[in-house]
């Protein structure tokens, strides 16, 4: 029980510390990225892999927690630290030298709260879309899920602007001046919610990618896991076996929804991210999916390889910027055709045939 | 009185263009069970030639301008887009999904959706359509025909309202009245005693594609023709667009036709009466709360369950 | 073997044996459109029993079977499973309340393991929460520890062990048969419906089918109602037998005045000379 966390710990701090000494800035962002985007691929790998339902707007939950975790660490910042700057942290991809604070300083936990309210803000919404709409069949789903996303884009756009400095007064001036309710309405409209502290270190990314990891590995390999698996294998006989199905389906969608909204907040906070309503929209949807379906819907280390993918994949196709979405577009269509179950099908890599015979043994099961 | 007047009139002219784009999801659904996310790409699609069409046409023709372009302009550019698309329609039908007859819904919907992103993305090349807003030059001098009050209608109005329904008649007559609607209807009940029955399912099934893929280039020409920027190949909006259309499918009663146009009207009207009346920015929410409303309370949608014939 | 015939008039009667059973069905109709699929079914079961519902192809017994376990809502009629009242009541609160089912048209969970299709029939009896599994607690080790050797248990007693962690859908058929037995048996339930476990089977499977079944109602103290078409089976290994025919109920009663009714007779003839086929 508690050794797992600790692993997961102790491979944050490796990434964070090894990335931080031998990556420069551009690179060590970039594997923050793959952080984030393992958390969402794994996630969402929760409702699309293990129930079968297709979930289409996760990035509106990326964007929910991203907003709220943003408010959380720009307004409450100005609250309760009196600043809406940055409070030590360690900049990521910053070098050392240049960002030499304390590691975990006295911010950081802070963001670490800002983080989990992203997460539960977004499950809360996630409860709210999921109880009604997974009723339905599964395409309908895929619609309202779309929608879904479509309308956080568009009610972000509709907000005020974010609160700065200006007029002679500091922003954190005005803030204490504006009432508290207006603060979460004031998030920057289409312009997006610019200059929130950049607290999102390699630790935190890994550390999140890391939980989500465990707590899916932990959830499939467990009695739940099965239940989640067996109402994406045949809804009627896993209601006839008394799981009730409306119930986990829920469930699983509140869990991804949970682990969306952290990725939201460790997103808005990275680096050189401004947080903007396109992030609710379909497209960044549409790039979780891919790594999900690449994968091999089901597969968490599946999931995990096809988000590092994914992430590098502009890398080295910068010199065809242009043809990214068209080769994506293109794997997804071949895919289907010929290799359906994504890269590793429901399976894990260990438990491939290939593996398991290097391996001389079986592993898995309980 | 005049403001409800022209929100009646917009929210026809709009409901009439969600009706066209309707008809292609839901003859598709009908038949294969499954949301054909590409359709609204080929929406897209239609808009973006249609354009490149007057566009390279009135320039050849030597003047721009509506003065400059001859009255059949318009309708020759519509039917080259019409049967393009068609053509893709079925070249989509052929590679991507026929291959996958047969699979898991879910791996349908996959592709679809890599169907989309390949057209929204190809289009967005340089060498194809860019990623720059265009619009399309005038292909006709647009007259006001009637003005009630402080409300135009215009010739364009006329145009594209009749045109949605010249398409909608002629597509129920082809879907109830023919032999070949008779097959599809055949198809969309059960595929596989059509089959029994000696009926090309097949061909039948390329044919909705084309029809739908036809409508959806005639929807792309209408939207050319009523708006004055044509944006992107993926731009969000079309997604929007295209969602819309489907809410409007699903609201009518998904996999049928009458149904399609019924939902493509009430979407339309609700639209506009919503922005008029309440509240412009959230017009977009108006639409996915109707459907929330619609599959909680009547699964089926509106002609879901009364009329047994479906496509 | 607690077959109550006899007494089963006089108990209702005396409003006293209405406990004693197990499973009480009367007066259950549903209709599809015009087509009335069931009408006024009515069967007790007592604890213990193994009785048979038969009838020709169409004859609605499956929609019996949906009936009774919530896939479809009855127009009318009342279902009591162990003094519970089960119609409205949605699938899995039926297989909570000790009703469990195979499906005719096997509906494993065909890229599980054989054993994860047995451990999520155990499902339902867990213990633990969602939280504790993702936790990992004591608590939840023991149980999923727990729920692992009931599941190779179960499987030991169909000659499943071996195949465990083979993936449902590779197994032969008359395996699958099997394994949708004991998926339905970890649920614990106290009445197993059962929807022609011998189709397809050969002749020597369905002799040991014929005594697992008997070995199973006696183990696991199941109630068993069997839907079968192999009239051979039914015959041998019911007490009791339900005989339907587009819908209705022609005839009830023991093997042998079933067998002995014109009606049934008649239903069958055409389809099948006599009712031994």
């Amino acid at each position: 029980m508690v050794w797992p966390l600790a692993a997961a710990l102790v491979y944050a701090l490796v990434v964070h510390f090894g990335g931080r000494t031998v990556l420069d800035p551009y690179y060590a962002i970039l594997l923050v990225t793959i952080g984030i985007n393992i958390t969402l691929a794994v996630s969402l790998n929760m409702v699309n892999g293990f129930t079968g339902q297709f979930s289409m707007g996760h990035a509106g939950f990326l964007a929910v927690g991203g907003y709220a975790c943003g408010i959380v660490t720009y307004y409450g910042s100005a609250k309760v630290f009196g600043s809406t700057a940055m409070r030590q942290g360690q900049l990521c991809g910053m070098p050392l030298e240049t960002a030499g604070l304390p590691f975990l300083g006295g911010g950081e936990w802070f963001f670490l709260l800002a983080l989990l309210v992203g997460g539960l803000v977004a499950a809360g919404l996630g409860y709210i879309v999921g109880l009604p709409s997974l009723r339905l069949r599964g395409d309908y789903l895929a619609i309202v899920t779309l929608g879904f996303g479509e309308i956080v884009r568009v009610v972000i756009q509709q907000s005020g602007k974010v609160i700065k400095a200006g007029g002679g007064k500091s922003a954190e001036q005005l803030i204490r001046d504006a009432p508290l309710y207006t603060l979460p309405g004031s998030v920057g409209g289409s312009l997006g919610f610019d200059n929130l502290p950049k607290y999102t270190s390699l630790f935190w990314a890994h550390l999140a990618a890391a939980a989500t990891v465990l707590v899916a590995y932990r959830l499939k390999s467990s009695t739940y896991g099965r239940a989640f698996l067996s109402i994406r294998e045949d809804e009627v006989a896993a209601e006839a076996m008394g799981v009730n199905t409306t119930k986990f389906k829920v469930r699983a969608f509140v869990l991804a929804a949970f682990f969306a909204g952290v990725a939201g907040g460790l997103y808005g906070s990275t680096l050189g991210v401004a947080l903007s309503p396109v992030d609710a929209g379909f497209q960044k949807s549409f790039d979780i999916i891919i790594m999900v379906v690449l994968g091999g819907l089901g597969s968490i280390s599946g999931a995990v390889v096809a988000a590092v993918v994914v992430t590098l994949l502009p890398e080295w196709l910068r010199g065809v910027a242009e043809y990214r979405m068209i080769i994506y577009a293109l794997t997804l269509i071949l895919l289907m055709i010929f290799r359906p179950q994504g890269l590793l099908g429901v399976r894990e890599a260990w438990e491939m045939p290939l593996l398991r015979k290097w391996m001389g043994g079986k592993r898995g099961g309980t | 009185m005049d403001q409800l007047l022209q929100t009646i009139k917009d929210g026809i002219s709009m409901g009439s263009l969600y009706a066209l784009i309707a008809l292609g999801y839901t003859m598709v659904y009908g038949i294969l069970k499954f949301i054909n996310f590409a359709h609204s790409d080929v929406v897209v699609l239609g808009a973006w030639l249609s354009l490149v069409m007057a566009d390279t046409t009135t320039r050849a023709l030597g003047g721009a301008g509506a003065a400059g372009a001859p009255w059949w302009l318009g309708g020759a550019v519509l039917v080259t887009a019409m049967v393009a698309c068609g053509l893709i329609g079925f070249t989509i039908e052929r590679l991507a999904y026929k291959p996958l007859r047969g699979s898991p819904r879910l791996n349908v919907l996959i592709t679809a959706i890599g169907v989309s992103l390949f057209l929204q993305n190809t289009g967005q090349l340089r060498a194809v359509f860019g990623t720059n807003p265009r619009s399309i030059p005038p292909l006709i001098h647009d007259a006001t025909l009637l003005t009630v009050g402080q409300v135009n209608f215009k010739l364009l109005d006329l145009i594209g309202f009749g045109t949605a329904v010249a398409l909608m008649i002629g597509l129920d007559y082809l879907v109830f009245h023919t032999k070949l609607g008779r097959a599809m209807r055949a198809v969309s009940h059960n595929r596989v005693t059509a089959s029994l029955m000696g009926i090309p399912v097949d061909r039948v099934i390329s044919f909705t594609f084309v029809t739908g893929a036809m409508l959806a280039a005639a929807g792309g020409f209408l939207w050319a023709l009523k708006y004055e920027t044509i944006k992107q190949p993926a731009d969000s909006s079309w997604v929007l667009l295209g969602l819309k259309a489907f809410v409007a499918a699903v609201v009518g009663g998904i996999g049928n036709v009458r149904g399609a146009m019924l939902g493509g009207m009430a979407i339309g009207l609700l639209e506009n009466f919503g922005s008029a009346y309440l509240s412009s920015s959230m017009k977009d929410v108006y639409v996915f709360a109707l459907l929330i409303v619609v599959l909680l309370v009547r699964p089926g949608g509106i002609l879901g369950k009364a009329v047994v014939e479906k496509v | 073997m607690g077959n109550a015939l006899a007494p089963e008039v006089d108990g209702r009667e005396a409003g006293r044996n209405v406990s004693g059973a197990v499973l009480d069905i009367s007066g259950v109709c549903k209709s599809f459109g015009g087509l009335k699929a069931v009408q006024s079914f009515s069967l007790r079961l007592g604890p213990g029993d193994l009785q048979g519902l038969i009838g020709p192809n169409g004859a609605g017994k499956t929609t019996c079977f949906n009936l009774l376990t919530g896939v479809y809502r009855p127009d009318a009629g009342s279902i009591t499973l162990c003094g519970t009242q089960i119609v409205g009541m949605r699938p899995n609160s039926i297989a909570r309340c000790g009703m469990s089912r195979t499906f005719q048209n096997i509906r494993l969970f065909g890229d599980l393991s054989v054993l994860d299709n047995v451990r999520v029939g155990g499902h339902l009896r867990v213990r633990h929460s969602m939280f504790s599994a993702i936790l990992r607690s004591a608590g939840s080790r023991a149980s999923e520890a727990a729920m692992r050797r009931r599941a190779m248990s179960l499987l030991t007693f169909f000659g499943l062990a071996d195949r465990a962690d083979e993936v449902a859908r590779n197994l032969p058929y008359g395996d699958q048969r099997k394994l949708e037995i004991a998926r339905a048996l970890a649920t614990e339930p106290t009445v197993l419906l059962l929807d022609e476990p011998a189709a397809g089977m050969n002749s020597g499977e369905k002799v040991a089918l014929r005594d697992m079944i008997r070995r199973v109602r006696d183990e696991f103290k199941v109630t068993v109602l069997l839907i079968e078409h192999d009239m051979g089976l039914v015959m041998d290994i019911c007490e009791r037998i339900t005989v339907l025919d587009y819908g209705e109920t022609i005839a009830a009663g023991t093997p042998a005045e079933v067998q002995a009714n014109p009606k049934v007779i008649e239903a069958y003839l055409g389809a099948e000379e006599g009712v031994h086929a």
